[in-house]
Order: C-alpha cells, then structure tokens, then sequence
C-alpha cells in the first residue's frame, strides 16, 4: 500500500521549505579542525543547495562535538543537529541511519520538530513494514497536544494503515474513516474505502459494511481487484456458512472479471501517461520507482483475476440462490433465467433451470413453471435435469390430486435414457413410485400396480420399496380383487414388520375380509387391529367396521343347525358400543359422523328414537363445531317424527335448512329436506301442507338473494311439496338458462339429472354427471347421475361406456328400491348390441328384484317379449306380451299393457293368426285400463284392415 | 438516482455565495461566440432585458433570444441544505429553495444557473408527492440542452411524476416516444426497467412488473441510485401480490442497508401496511 508513503513524501517537501536552521559560514571540508560555527554554515549551505550528502559530515560532527554536554543552548544546536541530520539521511536514502538518529532526537529535549520527527520514523517503519512500531508513533503523534488538522490527518493515516497491514480490522477502521472522511484528494479516499471496506469484511462488522458499500459502490474503488477478490471470498465463505443475508451484501458487490480488467488497464494507461508526463518535467527517482510499483501491482492484479476459472455465472447461481432463500423468489428468477438461457446445456445451466422451476412453483406460477419443465424435456429429454424437472412437475400435480397430468408426464418417463448413476436410478424409482399414484388418482388401478410392480422388480434399491409393496396392495383392493390385496398386504407385513404402514396394512386386511364377505375373519382382524393399535389413525374405522359387521348379525337360531344355539340377543348392543367408541376415537369429523349416524341406524332397527336422539346430542358435544350438524338434526327430527312431534320436528328441520342451508358442502340439510318433504307428503293434512308451502314462501322472501345456494334449496323442497309439475318446471327453467352448478346441492342435482334425462337433453346430463361425482361423490342421490350419464352414452350408442356405468352404479348401490332402471338400461343395451340371448336374462333379473315391482316389471317383461321376437321367437315373444297386458296393465297408466296388446297382436299375425290377432286388438280396445290411449288408434285401424278376414 | 443528484449539486453549487439584491440583480449575462459580461440585469420588458454592463454608464436592451446564460449570485446557506437533506426534511428545503430562487423569478425562463435549484426542486417536490409541481419544473428542464445528463434525468422525472401522479395514458405516450417500452431485457439500462416496472404496477400488472423490477436489482446491484428506488418498489410490488412475507423480508433489508435514506422511511411505512393487511 503507498498511500500512506507517499502523502508522508509530501509532507517532507513541506517540512524542508519551512524549517529554518541558524544561519553559518563555512568552508573547509575536514570538520574536526573547524569551529562548530563554521561546521553548522557549511552544513546549512549544502542543505540549501540541496546537498544532502554532503550535509551529512558537517551534521554529524555537530551531533557528535555535542552529545554529551549539557548547557541548554549547545542541547538545542545538538537537538536541531540531530533532526537535519536525519532528514539529511533520508534523502540519502539511509533510513535506517536517519531513524537512529532520530529515535536519539526524540529521546532529549527539546524536540522542537517532534511531528515531523515522528512522522520521519513512521516513514522509516513503513519501509522496514514495522507495523508495530507505527502503531505506536502514530499513537504517540495523536497524543501531541494542538496538532494541526495536516498532522492529525497524517497521524491518522499512518495509524489506520499500520493497523490495517496488521490485520487489526477493528482498531484500523476508526483512523481510516477520519482519512476518508478528512481527505481532500480523491485517490487517498478511495484507497481508504477500499481497506475500510476490506477491513469491515474481515472484521465481519457487517451493520457498518452495510452503510459504506453504497458509498464505494459511487466511487471508483468499487473496481478495485483485490476488494472484489475479498468480497467473492468471503461471500463464499458466509454462503457456506449459510449467512444468506451477509453473503449477499458481498456478492453483490463482485463485479464482473471484464469490467475489472477493463477499468485495470484504463487505471494503467493513466498512470502510465501521468509518469511519462512527470518524468518530462523532472520527477524523484524515489517516486518514480513506486510510480512504476503502483503499475506493476495492478498488471499483477489483472493476470491473478486472468488466472481465475469464471466466476460470474456462479456469483449470480449464488446471488439467486439467496433471493430464493430470502424469499425474493423474483430476483432469483430473472438471475437462474439468465443463467440458464446463456449456456442451457453447461453444468451450472442445468442446475439454473432446476433452480429456475422450484422459483416458480414457490411462488405459485405453475403455468410458466410447467412450460419451462415441458420446453426442457422435449429439447433436452437426455439433459442432466430432465428427471429431477419431471419429478418436480409430477409431484406438484401429485399434490394436487391432478393425476391426470401426472399420467400425462408417462411419455417423458419412458423416454429418459437409462443410468448407473446411483442418484439418477433413485430419481428414476421416485418417478415411478409418482406415476403409480397419478394412475392411482385417476383410478387406473391396474397402470398404477404396472408402476409399483416396476419398483419392485427394477429399483430394489429405491426407497419407494417398502411403500410400493403396501401400495401395491391398495391397487387390488381398489379393483375389489381382494384375495390378492390380502396377499400383497401380508407380504408387506413379512417383509417390513417395522414399516410405516404396518398397522394399515392389518386393517386393510380386515377391510378386504369384508369385501370378501368374509365377516368373521374380517371381525377378527378389526379386533386384533383395536387391541394392537387403541391410538392407530384407523382404530375409529375399526371399531365402526366392526359395529357395521355386528348391526348385520340378525341375531337369530340358525334353522339349518337346530342343536346350535347361534342366537345372540346382544349383537346390536356391541355395534352400539363399537360406534361410541369409534365416536370417541375418531381423529377427522368424517370418521366420527359415519360412527355416529350408523349407530342411529341400529336404533332406528330398534326403534329406539329417544336414544337417537341423545346419541345425536352425544355427537353434537363431542364433536362441537367439527359436527355434521345437518345430518344430527335431521336424526333428531327423524325420532321426533317418529315419536309423534311432528311440529317440533318440522321447527327444527326448517330452522336448521335455514341456518345451514346456505352452505353448499352441508349435505345434512339435503337429507332434511328429502325428509322434510316425506313428512308433509305422509303426516300433514292437505290443508296443513298447504299451509307449510305457504310458510316455506314467506321464508324465501326474508332471504337475502345473494344467498343463492340456500334460495335453490329452499325453491327445490317447495317444488318437491307442490308435485312433479313443480319439479319438472324448476329443472327445466334451470337447465334452459344453463346456471352454474356452484350453487346446486344433491337433492337439486338429482331433480336436474332426472328432468335432463325426461327432455333427452344429452348435454346437460353429462355435465350434471361431471359436477356430480367431483363434488358430492358420498351423496345418497348420486345414482341419478350413473343414470343421467347411462342416458347419455346409450343416445350416443356407447354400449360398452353404459355397461361399465351400470356396472359402476350397481356396484355402488346393488338393487335398492331406487336402481331398477339400471337393469333395465342393461337389458336395454344388450338388446342394442343385439346380444338378445344375454338381454333377455338381464330384463328377467328385474323381475326378481321385489323393491323394483311396479312399472319397471312391465317394462321388463316387454323387453324379454322384444328378445324372443328379435330371435323370431314368435310364440315365445307373444307370451311374454300377453303378460304384459294382462300382469301389469295397471302400470305407468296402461302404457306398457298397451305396448303389449299391440306387439302382441304382430306376434299373431307373423304366426298366421290373424282371428287372434283381430281379437287381441278388439280386447285392448274394451279394456277401461288402455282404450284411451292413443295407441288404441293403431288398433283399430289393424282391425279395419284384418277385421273382415 | 437522488442522492448522486442531490450530493453532485451540492458539491458544486453550494460553493457559490453571494448576495442578492433585489432591484438591479447581480448577473453573468453569457450570448453566443462564448461571450459574457458581469453586470445587473435592471427589469424586463417582454422578450427584452434591460442590462448594464459593469462600469458602463448607461444599461443596454438585448433580445432574450439571444442571451444564452445568466449565471445568478444565489444567496443560499448550503450547510444549512445538506443537513436538512441529510435528515431528510425535504419541505424545509423546498422552503429555502423557494427563497432563495424568488428573486429571480422574472427571468426562469431564460437558460440560467438556476435549472440546478430547479432540478433539486423537481426531485424534491417528487419526493414529497407534489407531482405536478415536479412535473412542471422537469417539463422545463427537458427542454434545456445544456446539460445532456441534466436533461435525460428531468425526462425520467417527468414520466415519474406522470406515474405516480396517476396519468396511465400519458406516461404511456411519454415512454412510446422515448422508446423505452421497447426490447426490456436483462441488459436493459435500470432507468428503463424501473420505469416499465412502476408502470406496469400502476396498470395492476404486478408480475410482469415485478419482472422488470426484479431485473434491475438482479442486474444492477451497484447501482446504488436505482437500485434503492428498485428494492422500496419490489417491496411494493411484492405486496400487491399477496407474498407479504417477501415484501417484510426486502422491506427488512432496506432498512439494513440503506439507513437514513427515504427507502428506508418507505420500507417502515410499507412493514405498517403489511401488518394491516396480515390482520385484514
């Protein structure tokens, strides 16, 4: 460093143009035989001249004639003696001799020049670089009282700049800020900020570094070589370290290696220019040579950073690095973005694009994120990101349930080159542990159990192992394919009897028992499972489970085996307790609401109505504002109905429709309106239901219209009261102006799904099936949508889509009373598909089902009549015709007993039996049930044509 | 971008001392060919000036067309500025400015050394939010050629104020015409991007804003003039589109790294807002 020289060189010109010395002649050159006079003449002359070395002899022999006496006046000549003949020394360049003399002068009195003198040994130390000894002259130059601001910006200079060759970073910082801040020539201030800088950094003052970048960053100090290699080093230091906040003030300010050896050279150029200038005029030798240093330094400088491998693209992956982490996800972004763009297919371009894609998942832009993903696989599907990318893009739609991207991502999957790399492979597994539950979550089972059946042959390695086994077992009880679920499940549990899913493999056990019809095993498993794991995430299921296995015990002697004794009168008391307990241990509301309302279900076999309803109210202060409410108070409306308070109950349902009812995801108050409705239908008299329509329209009319979803429901209970008319109205009104189904609870969507599939509107039936099973997949009305949407591909001819509906729905629901136009769809299909041996069997099931007697009966026999006729069965086809006619003329008001005579009657002619024929057509016409009908016209005109044969 | 401003100004300007007199004024009257004389410019008259020339016995009527500087002797206690800027008491220098420039008010149409005050005023007016005062002051200065850096900086001002003040549609014209809505990349200059930014954001397109903001810190990290402006509305920005924690975070650093300075004061305000909003 030569500030410190060279401001110091300044101030010895200074001094040697004010000092004065007594004034003497002399002559002769051999001092000792000359009087002191004359020697001091002789000296004083050659300093004037400029003679420095030979003022050096006269000089000495004054200091040694002198040294030991001690009269005041002789100590002074002695003491100015001393002090030019030092000065004399360094112009000579013999500092060591000139400090000698000078630590003598400073050690009597008086010292009349002792700044200058101190400043002259400071300037000897700095060569010998005796930071130390500066330390203490300049201290000790501080401590002079009334110094000039000349001395004590020097003193200061010396001090900071001793300190700061000492690595005092904290003790240099106070002198050198006195020297930037008292400075006049920009070039010391600068060289002060940069060793402040330098020293703050060391020191790791970062507070006080904090103020003074923004100052050196308006200066040129900022292109400082050796500032920008400390502030990188360091920088790297703190980022491993993980001092995000610190390391970024440093990188930030670390310029680029070309600016700085830009500004290098222009730094030389000047200085160089400046020499040559000088050395025109006339210049020191003494400044020359540290001219010439000053240049020789930064050429240095510039070859170090020449030398250094590049560092700006890992300066700014560093700097992003931070952003991101400091949560400025946008700075990071546009520096990864940069990165990568400029070299996409280089080492740290590749891992700017993974950086660049977690930024913008963080911050929620995941359709930039997935454009970036999907532009790097399609150009660079070998790229060293290409599988972490794909993981990232499959987990977030993972996490998002949006299986169907994941799945979407297979092709990319497929196509990623094979690897040894350990991390790669594991990568690899982890990609198709995620396929397996994208295909999982869009429900193909069997893709899914292709994907961890790949774990488990291909990555034994991975992981995902132990998960896929488990997994594994899920796919196949989703597919009800039970049996091999038990397996995979009890192969799980031999393999990792300590695994994560240990437990749940068990209970699933029980679980597929069940689906197996296999109660007992399935009651044992549920029963080792609670007394294994009383805390388990499963034990509430458990125990309802195994109060659902109970309820369906009938509790009755077995007739086959009279010498057993199976009855068991206690059996609805366990499933009771099973549900208070799985109540009592449930961990989500779903859990205890499916206990509780089971357990309703018992009692209502019991008719046990006042415990429902303190079970309900049991329920309501266990679970507090996480309670179905809706459903509990449809429960204890149901036993108060059933109880005989029918006004207490129709209070309590209406006040709850309104209180909830303006919520769409509380489908309780869609069971209370079906209930509701039920009551007026069955227990008011025409009058008071008429009065509740009433009272229900005065209601709406305090709704607020804003409260959409709550007007809906109310304007639906109001139709369902007033009659089939209402209802079809409503629905056809709704559809027509194609309102969002935002607003629309089950029980509205099954009058929508039903009025879509009375006005043959396809559309409509498959949007209403759409919105149906995403939102209220649990909902008991969401067989009218399987219904809409069997329509819906039966008008489009897609038999193969209606069967698998069918097979859906009845899958879901079997043959309850409301399911026997899936069977009739069914047979309805086949005859389609011209399978009439398979539909016929299909419209016989109807027949056996007694909760779908009524229309549907008819309706079946008619269609087993269509299959013999299709198979010009025509004896076989009039049989079942006549059936028609004659079992269920009475249904859907003689419609199908009118479709029968007539068919019928085709069947006779095709056997040549036109009398019959004419006689079946003459029959439907006296028949009260049909004879009004515009079917009868057919007859009729069929008797004009046969009736005189 | 105004601390370079304010601390070139005071460098500079606040050397020159003198005393003001109301009635004839003390001035270097410059004209073309690099002539100037000292003298008092006596009253005005329209497009002409009166003008008495030291020592001459009789002023003199010249043409304000041709006259191409007047260098006024502007009373001003500088010390007494730069401690008020420095605690950042901007009306109180907007006041002594005002003062001091009264004077010579009949004359501020005329190329002169007050477009320095002016050009302080113009930051300072958009400092405290007094747009169209600061716009009419850059409106001017933009039309002075003297001073190319002087004249580009008035300009950015102008579309500044023209932002803030709300003028969508004209700072759109202004920044068409300067082109500086065009090719906004990494290297773009932080002017540029800062302005596109406030623009953006004003037009409620946060992110493509914060885009451009995010640029200008990314990118020009040592530039410490626009890269503070740029972290108080990246802050801004970041709370528009809900990242509150990101906003708490860049507000928590500027007021690290840029104490004393009006970011900072900006940042404790933005920290307040976002609090409010947290509890909203």
């Amino acid at each position: 460093m030569t500030l410190a020289f060279r401001s110091y060189g300044k101030l010895i010109r200074g001094f040697l143009l004010i000092t004065s010395f007594m004034a003497f002649s002399a002559a002769a050159q051999d001092y000792s035989t000359l009087g002191v006079s004359d020697i001091v003449a002789s000296a004083n002359l050659k300093l004037k001249r400029g003679d420095y070395a030979g003022a050096i002899p006269p000089l000495q022999e004054v200091v040694d004639r002198f040294r030991d006496l001690t009269d005041p006046a002789k100590i002074e000549v002695l003491q100015n003696a001393r002090f030019q003949l030092a000065r004399a020394l360094y112009k000579t360049g013999d500092i060591p001799a000139g400090m000698e003399v000078l630590t003598e002068y400073l050690e009597q009195e008086p010292r009349k020049q002792e700044r200058m003198a101190l400043r002259m040994v400071a300037q000897g130390l700095f060569e010998v670089h005796d930071w130390e000894q500066i330390e203490k002259v300049a201290a000790k130059l501080l401590a002079l009282p009334d110094l000039s601001p000349d001395d004590r910006l020097n003193a200061n200079l010396m001090l900071g700049q001793a300190l700061f060759q000492a690595q005092k970073w904290k003790e240099c910082i106070a002198p050198l800020t006195y020297m930037e801040r008292e400075s006049k020539d920009k070039e010391s201030k600068q060289a002060a900020q940069i060793m402040i800088v330098r020293a703050l950094v060391e020191a790791e003052d970062w507070k006080e570094l904090f103020v003074w970048i923004p100052r050196v960053f308006r200066t040129d100090a900022k292109y400082d070589i050796t500032l920008n290699l400390t502030a990188m080093k360091a920088a790297k230091a703190l980022f491993s370290q993980d001092d995000a906040l610190n390391s970024l003030v440093l990188y930030r300010m670390v310029l680029s290696r070309e600016m700085l050896i830009e500004f290098s050279n222009k730094r030389i150029v000047r200085l160089s220019r400046k020499l040559a200038k000088d050395e025109k005029t006339g210049i020191p030798e003494k400044i020359r040579k540290e001219r010439l240093k000053e240049i020789e330094e930064i050429r240095s400088l510039i070859e170090k950073i020449t030398e250094l491998p590049p560092y700006e693209d890992e300066v700014a992956f560093r700097i992003g690095k931070i952003y991101h982490e400091l949560l400025r996800y946008w700075e990071g972004y546009v520096l990864f973005e940069k990165i990568y763009t400029e070299a996409p297919d280089s080492e740290i371009g590749a891992a700017a694009i993974l950086e660049l894609v977690l930024t913008l998942y963080d911050l929620q832009e995941i359709d930039r994120a997935e454009e970036q993903v999907l532009s790097y696989l399609e150009a660079r599907i070998t790229g060293k990101s290409a599988s972490m990318l794909l993981s990232m893009m499959m987990r977030d739609n993972l996490l998002k349930q949006n299986g169907e991207k994941v799945v979407s991502l297979q092709k990319y999957m497929d196509t990623l080159p094979t690897t040894t790399d350990a991390d790669e492979t594991s990568i690899k597994g982890d990609l198709h542990y995620m396929m397996a539950f994208g295909h999982f979550q869009t429900g193909d089972h069997k893709a899914s159990e292709d994907q961890f059946n790949i774990i488990i042959t291909d990555f034994p390695e991975s992981q995902r192992l132990p998960d896929s086994y488990y997994y594994l077992g899920m796919t196949y009880m989703m597919r009800a394919e039970y049996q091999n679920a038990i397996d995979a499940f009890g192969v799980y549990q031999e393999k990792y009897p300590e695994g994560e899913y240990y437990s749940d493999a068990i209970f699933r056990q029980g679980v597929c028992f069940l689906g197996l019809n296999n109660a007992s095993e399935a009651e044992k498993i549920f029963t080792l499972f609670i007394e294994t794991y009383p805390t388990g995430k499963f034990v509430s299921e458990a125990y309802s489970m195994r109060g659902d296995i109970e309820a369906s015990k009938d509790g009755q002697d077995d007739p086959k085996t009279p010498d057993v004794d199976e009855y068991d009168p206690e059996t609805l008391d366990r499933a009771l307790a099973d549900y208070r307990k799985a109540m009592d241990t449930a961990s989500t509301p779903k859990q205890a609401a499916y206990a509780a309302f089971q357990a309703a279900e018992v009692y209502k076999l019991e008719f046990k109505w006042q415990e429902v309803i303190d079970l309900m109210e049991y329920y309501l202060n266990l679970k507090g504002s996480d309670a179905d409410v809706a459903q509990a108070v449809f429960w204890i409306g149901k036993a108060q109905i059933s109880m005989g308070q029918i006004n207490e109950a129709i209070e309590a349902y209406l006040d709850a429709i309104l209180k909830f009812g303006g919520d769409v995801n509380q489908e309780g108050v869609d069971k209370i309106i079906d209930e509701l409705i039920s009551v007026a239908e069955y227990r008011l008299s025409d009058e008071d239901r008429e009065l509740f329509a009433v009272k229900l329209k005065l209601k709406m009319t305090d709704i607020d219209p804003t409260e959409k979803v709550l007007l809906l429901r109310l304007n639906v209970a109001l139709a369902l009261l007033m009659g089939e008319e209402e209802i079809n109205a409503l629905g056809s009104s709704f559809l027509k102006e194609n309102q969002s189904l935002k607003i629309v609870t089950p029980i509205s969507l099954a009058v929508l799904c039903n009025v879509a599939v009375a006005e043959d509107d396809t559309e409509q039936m498959g949007r209403l099936y759409e919105h149906f099973v995403e939102n209220f997949e649990d909902s008991e009305k969401l067989w009218t949508a399987y219904r809409a949407k069997a329509y819906q591909l039966l008008a489009a001819d897609d038999f193969i889509a209606v069967t698998n509906v069918i097979e859906e729905a009845q899958g879901l629901y079997g043959s309850d009373s409301f399911m026997g136009w899936s069977q009739i769809i069914k047979g309805d299909t086949l005859f389609k598909m011209k399978l009439y041996d398979e539909a016929e069997p299909a419209y016989n099931t109807v027949m056996g089902v007694p909760a779908w007697r009524g229309p549907l009966y008819a309706e079946a026999m008619y269609g087993m009549g269509k299959c013999r006729l299709a198979n010009q069965d025509f004896e076989g086809a009039h049989t079942f015709f006549q059936r028609t006619y004659l079992l269920f003329k009475a249904y859907a008001n003689g419609e199908w007993a009118a479709k029968g005579y007539l068919a019928a009657a085709d069947c006779l002619l095709e056997l040549d039996r036109k009398e019959d024929a004419v006689k079946t057509w003459k029959d439907m016409i006296e028949n009260d049930y049909v004879n009004t009908l515009p079917a009868v016209e057919t007859a009729k005109k069929m008797i004009k044509k046969y009736g005189d044969t | 971008m105004n601390k370079v401003f304010l601390a070139g100004l005071l460098s500079g300007i606040f050397l020159m001392v003198g005393i003001a007199e109301a009635q004839p004024i003390t001035v270097e009257l410059k004209m073309g060919a690099k002539r100037s004389w000292r003298g008092q410019v006596i009253s005005r008259d329209g497009e002409w000036i009166e003008f008495k020339i030291d020592n001459s016995p009789k002023p003199m009527r010249i043409g304000v067309e041709k006259v191409t500087e007047l260098i006024f002797e502007v009373e001003i206690d500088t010390e007494k500025i730069s401690k008020k800027l420095e605690n950042r008491e901007y009306d109180g220098v907007i006041a002594m400015l005002g003062r001091a420039i009264k004077p010579f008010a009949e004359y501020d149409d005329i190329p002169s050394n007050l477009t320095k005050y002016n050009a302080l005023l113009m930051e300072l007016y958009y400092r405290t939010w007094e747009y169209d005062k600061s716009l009419l002051i850059s409106s001017k200065i933009a039309k002075d050629s003297r001073n190319p850096a002087l004249q580009k900086k008035s300009r950015m001002y102008q579309v500044l104020a023209l932002i803030d003040g709300g003028k969508v549609a004209e700072a759109e014209a202004f920044i068409s015409e300067y082109g500086w809505d065009q090719n906004l990349a990494d290297d773009t200059s932080p002017e540029k991007l800062y302005i596109a930014a406030k623009l953006l954001a004003l037009k409620k397109q946060y992110s493509e804003a914060m885009l451009c903001v995010a640029k200008v810190i990314a990118f020009n990290s040592q530039d410490p003039d626009w890269m503070q402006p740029a972290e108080i509305l990246c802050a801004e920005i970041y709370t528009e589109l809900g990242l509150y924690d990101s906003a708490e975070e860049v507000c928590r650093q500027i007021e690290l790294f840029y104490r004393d300075s009006p970011e900072f004061d900006a940042a404790v305000k933005l920290r307040v807002r976002i609090k409010k909003l947290r509890a909203e």
